[in-house]
């Protein structure tokens, strides 16, 4: 499974990643956070936006549990434009079911979980600098979000 | 009594509950049992969950906090959470998420206070 995944128009190349983690049972969803929190931190990232990461990628590594059963998240530090600060690039990337209505599931407070408040995928977008989503019934579901870092 | 996630200690009829384990998902569940457990065999009436080493708390652990809550109100007991992390709160309130049937201080002695004015 190591090879390069292609979904669509994405293209991962596992290579360019710092953190490559399979989301497989549930323990996975803490360990996701505890790396992402880390990661942040070891970049320098403000503690509200350390916080921000590791809820985001909690709530994106629960949604591949919980839906596709397996996935993979991937997070790399970016280089922006010489002059600009550096941002984190999380990718979240499952072959699951996919979401019916991707419109819906983002607006928020929709949920197809009993156990759930449908504000995951929402917030997450909330949370995050940027937030793009590509999810197919049948196939997978791939979420890119990234953070700056804002120095104070 | 079974083993429990988070130790608790018992003052009058309150049961304070410092949380200062990573709550992952079954963790949480267990935390659920524990605390509804208490309450029937301690006859405990108020509850103060202390979360401030808890420094994520994403939708799923605010989901069963709530859920917690109201379970708990059903039996009699109200819940009082205490002291969230500042950046945890900026956190949720930025996802729109709001923990509901709980009541919030930002220290022990609040809680308490909180309680003591319910009953």
């Amino acid at each position: 499974m190591m090879d390069d995944k292609n979904f669509n128009d994405i293209d991962i190349n596992v290579h360019d990643y710092d953190i490559v983690l399979k989301i497989k049972d549930e323990n996975d969803i803490a360990v996701s956070r505890q790396m992402a929190k880390s990661f942040a931190q070891k970049n320098n990232f403000s503690l509200a936006d350390v916080t921000k990461i590791a809820t985001a990628i909690s709530e994106l590594s629960r949604n591949i549990y919980r839906y596709a059963k397996e996935g993979y998240i991937y997070i790399k530090k970016k280089e922006t434009e010489p002059g600009k600060d550096i941002s984190i690039e999380i990718i979240a990337y499952d072959r699951g079911p996919g979401i019916e209505n991707v419109e819906r599931a983002v607006a928020g407070g929709y949920t197809t979980s009993q156990r759930s408040l449908g504000l995951g995928l929402s917030g997450i977008r909330r949370l995050m600098d940027s937030f793009y989503i590509k999810s197919e019934v049948g196939k997978g579901t791939v979420v890119v979000v990234e953070k700056r870092r804002r120095r104070f | 009594m079974k083993t429990k996630v988070v130790p608790t200690i018992k003052l009058y009829d309150y049961l304070i509950v410092p949380i200062q384990i990573e709550l992952d998902d079954s963790t949480i569940e267990k935390l659920q049992m524990q605390l509804l457990n208490e309450i029937s065999e301690r006859k405990i009436r108020g509850i103060i969950i202390d979360v401030s080493m808890v420094d994520v708390i994403d939708s799923y652990i605010s989901f069963v906090l709530s859920e917690t809550a109201a379970m708990a109100k059903a039996m009699g007991c109200y819940t009082v959470i205490c002291k969230i992390q500042p950046q945890v709160a900026l956190t949720l309130a930025q996802m729109g998420i709001k923990l509901k049937d709980v009541f919030t201080a930002n220290s022990l002695e609040g809680a308490i206070d909180i309680l003591n004015q319910l009953d």
